[in-house]
């Protein structure tokens, strides 16, 4: 499969971002054994690590079609009926992410002192009075010095100890606004016939794929 | 009425090729929108502390790791020396090394598919060999690798733990006899087949063989000692310990094994590598020649590959049970399984029948759904009922894993069935056939687990003393 750049930006911030989490928890583990103390903010930050590892990877799993779902029907209809399924199901995704885009919006909003829209299904305009909400803060992950300057954009200069909740929320509408770009991509590829499927039955689909591949290089 | 609806769409939109993850989350949301106040901006919030509140799921994506890291080329290879150097001498030895292959698979990967592909690939070409039916031998893999999910660590069994908020070290001292009397039934099962038929039995290699082999092996199988042995020292939490496995396994495969890194021979990785066999040891280079690998090493694209494999792998199921989560939301506050249970109660039904039923919904189920995704659907439902019946919870969770393990093997479209297809290279209904006798051994595994509470709940009560049931 060829690989382009954008595959390589993701795949590289899928990795660090287990790798940054598994570095975080072992590293606490060795300061409670060795130094005898707790990395307070450990869990916390890797907890964030994690919320941000799936909800951004999912828009690569659209991409790759690596999101588990059930193929028995699609594998059993005839290629039209199975073009007509895959837009349903491609549309019902797009109703999904756009519906979860607006709530994103509106939770994350407030935090970074934006307006939430309002409209219950559709956003139907920004609301006009609301409550900044800019200086919550997270529990325990202290705010770095190179952050500095949000406290006076979000916070009217006022000190940040730990980060504001805005920076962990943030992948909410971020990682909705993604989802959605990829799957109007797969929706058009859906629609002009370059793939029949959005879901992946199984996790080692590729795995099976390199076995066969070498069933048929010896046969 | 409003819950049949719910479940009705999630199924229909499953059915239509809906990502699963999609499917719940849709319908929940749907369900939400026109039968609650809840504003999507409270869903996108449900979704986000899936991972905010949720500290055992948090012990899934270093699980995966782990296991990455040790099944990346040669772990499977070793595993299986050492099983041939201790039960290859018997009656149908090889097919019994398959079995206890996938056992020892199975501590250090929690997933079913995988153990099948990693040690089918190798061992079922490896009875052909020696002349067994192809048939016997993806019958054997196709059932033994179900033991994936069952012996420990588990990744559906964290699943579950989370789900419906019970000890994850508890379910897997709950596994570790359930799953030991499943590959000993299948074994004794080969062993008679063997003598009936006269399968072909291999070499006794001796002792030495075996302390050789299982020293190799022995470095990869010491993750579960890390894992359990951890856990119930109470050197860590689950999720620390899976940390401590994940890093563990790193060194493990860097240095030790030197399949991926740095140290490793150039073709050494990947599966098709592992299946062939060739003793690649004069590849690699040692610590001494190359002493900068201790850095390189995590910057390594092995190493990378390896994190991304895992993350990826991650996102699939978490994507799936952050949605489950929202539906699990839907569940609890419209009180759906109190009602059913209520029912079920007022219309006679005892636990027997209950247990008949969930059975029933979980072999079906198991057919063409991933574990974990089907397990966070089903158990927040079943659970309360349970609870409300006198099962115990971890009970339930080892009777609900065991299911899904044989829905896996059910004919016509289980999962193991399709993917040993491919592994094997021949046509489904082949490997059906083939795996059907072993399939009633499992099936009466399933009777045993389901009626036999002891069997699960012995180990975790002796261990960890009674546990408390909150309702």
């Amino acid at each position: 499969m060829k690989r382009s750049w954008t595959d390589t930006i993701e795949e590289t911030i899928i990795a660090l971002l287990l790798g940054l989490m598994t570095m975080i928890t072992f590293a606490n583990v060795v300061a409670r054994y060795v130094y005898n103390s707790n990395i307070l903010w450990a869990l916390e930050a890797t907890v964030f690590l994690f919320a941000w590892l799936v909800l951004l990877g999912a828009s690569y799993g659209v991409k790759q079609n690596a999101h588990l779902g059930v193929d028995l029907v699609v594998e059993l209809v005839s290629p039209p009926v199975r073009r007509i399924l895959g837009l349903i199901a491609v549309s019902i995704c797009l109703i999904f992410t756009l519906l979860m885009l607006k709530g994103a919006w509106d939770y994350w909003a407030n935090f970074a002192n934006l307006p939430a829209t309002e409209g219950r299904w559709f956003p139907l305009g920004f609301e006009e009075k609301y409550r900044d909400k800019g200086w919550y803060e997270v529990y325990s992950v202290p705010h770095p010095e190179f952050l500095r300057w949000m406290e006076d954009v979000f916070n009217e200069g006022e000190e940040y100890e730990k980060i504001p909740r805005f920076i962990p929320y943030a992948v909410l509408p971020l990682s909705m606004a993604l989802l959605l770009y990829r799957f109007l991509q797969a929706a058009w590829a859906i629609w002009t016939g370059k793939a029949d499927r959005i879901v992946a039955s199984h996790e080692v689909e590729q795995e099976l794929e390199e076995v066969r591949a070498g069933h048929e290089e010896k046969a | 009425m409003d819950v049949v609806l719910l479940f009705g769409m999630v199924i229909g939109l499953l059915m239509i090729g809906v990502p699963i993850a999609v499917a719940l989350g849709f319908s929940s949301i749907l369900f939400l929108l026109w039968f609650s106040d809840t504003s999507m901006a409270s869903v996108a919030h449900t979704l986000f502390s899936a991972f905010e509140g949720h500290f055992t799921l948090l012990a899934i994506p270093f699980f995966i790791l782990a296991s990455s890291f040790m099944t990346t080329g040669g772990v499977a290879r070793r595993i299986i020396r050492f099983s041939i150097a201790c039960v290859g001498h018997f009656p149908g030895g090889l097919a019994i090394a398959g079995v206890f292959a996938c056992m020892l698979f199975a501590a250090l990967s929690g997933s079913s598919p995988a153990t099948v592909v990693a040690i089918g690939s190798i061992v079922i070409a490896g009875m052909r060999q020696v002349g067994y039916t192809k048939e016997f031998a993806a019958g054997v893999i196709c059932n033994a690798g179900t033991l994936g999910i069952l012996i420990p660590p588990s990744i559906v069994m964290v699943v579950y733990a989370a789900a419906v908020e019970v000890s994850v070290g508890r379910m897997f001292l709950a596994g570790v006899i359930p799953g030991l009397l499943a590959g000993f039934m299948l074994m004794v099962a080969i062993y008679i087949m063997a003598k009936v038929k006269n399968l072909p039995k291999g070499e006794w290699q001796g002792w030495r063989e075996i302390f050789v082999s299982g020293k190799e092996a022995g470095w990869g199988l010491f993750l579960i000692v890390i894992i359990l042995g951890g856990i119930y020292g109470g050197i860590f939490t689950p999720t620390e310990a899976a940390a401590v496995a994940a890093v563990y396994s790193f060194f493990i495969a860097c240095f030790v094994y030197r399949d991926m890194g740095p140290l490793a021979h150039p073709e050494a990785r990947s599966l098709s590598a592992a299946a062939v066999d060739v003793e690649l040891s004069g590849g690699r280079s040692t610590l001494l020649q190359k002493p900068w690998a201790v850095v390189t090493a995590f910057f390594h694209p092995d190493t990378k590959q390896t994190l991304f494999d895992a993350g990826k792998l991650t996102i699939t199921l978490l994507f799936v049970i952050a949605n489950a989560l929202i539906l699990k939301h839907v569940l609890t506050d419209e009180q759906v399984p109190q009602k059913i249970a209520s029912a079920m109660l007022d219309a006679g039904f005892g636990p027997v029948v209950f247990l008949i039923v969930v059975n029933v919904i979980l072999l079906i189920g198991g057919q063409f759904m991933e574990p974990s995704g089907l397990l966070v659907i089903v158990a927040p439902l079943v659970f309360p009922i349970a609870i409300e019946l006198g099962i115990d919870p971890i009970h339930l969770g080892i009777i609900m894993v065991v299911n899904m393990e044989i829905g896996m093997i059910t004919p016509p479209v289980g999962l193991n069935l399709f993917v040993t297809s491919g592994v094997a290279g021949m046509p489904m209904m082949s490997v059906v056939r083939a795996a059907l006798p072993f399939l009633a051994v499992l099936f009466v595994f399933l009777i045993l687990v389901t009626y036999v509470p002891w069997l699960s709940t012995w180990l975790p009560t002796t261990f960890m003393g009674p546990e408390l049931i909150t309702k």
